[in-house]
């Protein structure tokens, strides 16, 4: 469990959540790359899903939309 | 009356590509959804170039504001001690996301900037109503927010909002003084 007198000071909030939409965005960048990679090696949405801590049918939803069909740039 | 009809038309021409690019940089981007960062991304990209200019008149250049972008989410993440290696930085990992099926759907600044266009769109019909709709007005309905990554990127950027809200204006006057 993470410590809240570990958590870094949200005295000024503007800079406080601007940190959170950043790490909001970095996860979720994270978890796109690496359900992706785990379904390359052969992993099932169902260990994904455990993996994850969520419902098979969560991480489906959440997920095999955006990783199907990738637009390229 | 068939002048301020062809507007409309062209208006919602210009509203469906503003969407779409926005959905397409936003998903090239590894996000689902576009937020106001991408929606001025997009209107910086509309073949009128007064979002271009608006930026040329507060003496930035607009190439930077996706640089500028990224930057800001480095910056957000230094303020709490992570700090990303260069090769790891937030716009070197594009992580490009299936786009979107059925409705488009938005980011909550996104929906909120639109909201702010129809505004100073209707406002401005009330005294020409034949005026299209331009990249600068996008501008300028954005930068009526005070906080989020748009307006961070423009700090990052060195540019004071409220300088580039006042360019905005001055770009759309500009270019009714040109229209015939």
């Amino acid at each position: 469990m993470v410590k809240l007198k570990l958590l870094p000071s949200a005295d000024d909030p503007a800079e406080a959540l601007a940190a959170v939409v950043a790490l909001r965005l970095m996860a979720e960048k994270l978890e796109i790359a690496a359900v992706k990679a785990a379904l390359e090696q052969g992993w099932s949405w169902s260990q994904i899903a455990e993996a994850l801590g969520v419902s098979k049918q969560a991480a489906h939803k959440r997920l095999a939309n955006s990783l199907s069909k990738p637009r390229s740039e | 009356m068939f002048h301020t009809v062809k507007q409309r038309f062209r208006d919602m021409r210009t509203i469906t590509a503003l969407c779409s690019g926005a959905e397409k940089l936003a998903n090239a981007d590894g996000q689902k959804e576009p937020a106001t960062e991408h929606l001025v991304l997009s209107a910086l990209e509309l073949p009128d170039g007064t979002a271009r200019k608006a930026f040329e008149r507060v003496h930035a250049d607009s190439n930077g504001f996706r640089a500028a972008i990224a930057r800001q989410y480095e910056d957000a993440l230094q303020n709490i001690g992570i700090s990303l290696a260069p090769d790891t930085a937030i716009e070197d990992e594009p992580i490009a996301v299936a786009e979107g099926k059925g409705l488009f759907k938005s980011q909550a600044s996104f929906s909120s900037v639109m909201q702010t266009l129809y505004e100073v769109k209707n406002e401005e019909q009330k005294t020409d109503s034949a005026a299209p709709l331009l990249g600068a007005h996008v501008l300028l309905a954005a930068t009526s927010a005070q906080y989020g990554v748009a307006m961070r990127a423009l700090r990052a950027m060195g540019v004071d909002p409220a300088k580039l809200a006042e360019a905005a204006r001055a770009e759309i006057a500009a270019s009714r003084m040109a229209q015939p």
